[in-house]
């Protein structure tokens, strides 16, 4: 069976690593961090353990499972991955330097991807010679529980890399979607107007927040409205996103941040992770 | 007696569920409607029967035949008879601004297959009274929704913001980052979204889509509001990606 490498092994990373070792393949789970990859391998047994409980999967196959899982913290293993997901912290320089290091590891074939959210996967590539085996992989999170994941076609990335990247997460029994390299991908640049309307709608005082959000449940079918979601996602991080996306732009306004975003991160309140965001959380 | 004037399939939906709980309903329409598709439970009618109690407009394409209509309205009916009109392209305080008796009218977001939902957002203006809100509450309550009473503004809140989903799906497609139906696919897997902006805008009518982004364009004024062109095009050509 193949290998695949996942480097940084975080919320994303580790869920990758799960949904990896799931479906049969063998996994290299590496961050800088023992302690990371510690926490990764306790969370995806816990993760697996529910998935008995729930009667998901048999325990022989959780033990199978955790077994195919191999965590490192240097790239010295690296050489039999036929693909690596890079899924570190969401910085561009870290990111190349990561990519150039798995240039001189892996075999000239393997494919290199990224889960970047908002980079562009151009810019990670010109990190490599060559930009060809380089293409975006962008899963959700949970990653083990979320379908869609986003393969993004970098300015280089070769037509044989798209078709075997599909191919892979399909392997994955995920459900993939090929957009090309362009901000905010699909589906964080089609999202923006939900918050982005939302914020204007309340900046200007049309409807409140607990009507706006019931408005968009009853009226529209939505599952959540548009501040709870921010909440569930992180002010901060959503607030990031916009930014990210509006800078990449160069200042399209259908993008422009709003100041509730600023105030709401200047204050801390950050959603349900900080107890209170636009609504208030029971500690 | 409900008495119910303006585009199709507003008007159908609408005076469907009007009529399932048990209101007599007579409906116009802006185009006449071939006989066969007019639903068995309306009846339809050149002119506006003297016991309407409730007048309902749904008009969001054409001003000028909205106009037209509301002017119809005030002089068939005595200036009691309360008015409930879609208010999602023109404020109800324009709307009002056309009566001799303001106090009679107020905003409804009505756009084809939102009317079918759970909840409608209604927009009293300045002038609205406190009888044609409660008339239009208990009306709304009759048919089993809830309403959200929210300011009187240019798209009001859903449709604002389904529009503005559109319209960004639409600037993608023409950017070419992917597919209309992939977008779609991504937005419901990624998102949770019950439908992707592209199934939105089908089931609402690129039409009616085009018709609120206009609206919101003209009256914000902001560039952040430009129109797809692939929107414009598609309303002009009356086509959408499934028809
Ligand atoms: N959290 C999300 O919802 C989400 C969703 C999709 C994509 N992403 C993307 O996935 C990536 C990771 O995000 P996350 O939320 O898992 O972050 P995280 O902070 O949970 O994990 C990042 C991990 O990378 C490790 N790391 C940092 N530098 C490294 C290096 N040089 N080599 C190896 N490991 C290194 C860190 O120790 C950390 O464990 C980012 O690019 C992010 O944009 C995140």
């Amino acid at each position: 069976m193949a290998t695949i490498g996942i480097v940084g092994a975080g919320t994303m990373g580790g869920g990758i690593a799960h949904v990896a070792a799931l479906s049969g393949f063998n996994v290299l789970l590496h961050d800088i961090s023992t302690d990371v990859l510690n926490r990764a391998l306790q969370r995806i047994s816990t993760d697996l353990q529910k998935g008995i409980e729930k009667g998901k999967i048999s325990a022989e196959n959780v033990e199978q499972t955790k077994q195919r899982i191999r965590s490192t913290s240097t790239f010295d293993d690296f050489s039999p991955c036929n693909l690596v997901v890079e899924a570190a912290v969401e910085k561009l320089d870290v990111k190349k330097n990561i990519f150039s290091e798995l240039e001189q590891r892996c075999l000239p074939d393997a494919i290199l991807a990224t889960n970047t959210s908002s980079l562009s996967v151009t810019a990670i590539a010109s990190s490599v010679k060559n930009a060809e085996r380089v293409v975006g992989m962008h899963f959700f999170n949970p990653p083990h529980l979320m379908k869609l994941v986003e393969i993004v076609r970098g300015q280089k990335s070769s037509d044989e890399t798209i078709r075997k990247t599909i191919d892979l997460a399909k392997q994955l029994g995920k459900t993939p979607v090929l957009v090309n390299d362009t901000p905010g991908f699909i589906v964080n640049r089609c999202a923006r107007p939900f918050y982005g309307e939302a914020l204007r709608i309340l900046g200007e005082g049309i409807a409140s927040v607990e009507d706006i959000d019931r408005i968009v449940r009853l009226e529209g079918g939505f599952k959540m409205g548009p501040f709870e979601l921010m909440d569930l996602i992180g002010i901060d991080v959503n607030f990031a996103v916009t930014k990210s996306i509006y800078e990449q732009t160069f200042g399209e306004p259908r993008y422009r941040p709003h100041v509730i975003q600023q105030a709401m991160v200047n204050a801390g309140y950050l959603g349900r992770k900080a107890k209170q965001g636009f609504y208030k959380y029971e500690l | 007696m409900v008495f119910l004037i303006g585009e199709s399939p507003m008007v159908e939906e609408l005076g469907e569920q009007c009529a399932r709980v048990g209101y007599t309903i007579t409906v116009k329409f802006n185009r006449p409607l071939q006989k066969e598709k007019l639903p068995p439970l309306l009846r339809s009618s050149s002119t506006i029967p003297r016991g309407t109690a409730l007048a309902i407009e749904l008009t969001n394409t054409d001003k000028e035949k909205k106009k037209k209509n509301i002017l119809l309205l005030e002089k068939s009916l005595p200036g009691h008879t309360v008015i409930l009109s879609s208010s999602v392209t023109v404020t109800a305080t324009e709307q009002a601004s056309w009566l001799k008796s303001p106090e009679r009218l107020m905003g409804l977001s009505a756009l084809p297959t939102l009317l079918s939902q759970q909840l409608l957002e209604v927009a009293p203006t300045v002038n609205t009274s406190t009888k044609t809100v409660s008339t239009i509450k208990n009306f709304l309550e009759r048919l089993g929704k809830e309403t959200a009473v929210v300011q009187d503004r240019i798209g009001m809140v859903l449709p604002r913001i389904l529009c503005m989903l559109v319209n960004e799906a639409s600037f993608a497609v023409m950017e070419n980052a992917a597919p209309p139906r992939d977008i779609d696919t991504a937005m419901k897997l990624g998102t949770n979204y019950p439908l992707g902006p592209i199934e939105w805008a089908d089931k609402i009518g690129i039409q009616q889509v085009f018709s609120v982004l206009e609206s919101l364009h003209q009256d914000l004024g902001e560039e952040r509001y430009r129109i797809a062109p692939l929107v414009r095009q598609m309303a002009a050509g009356k086509r959408w990606w499934s028809t």
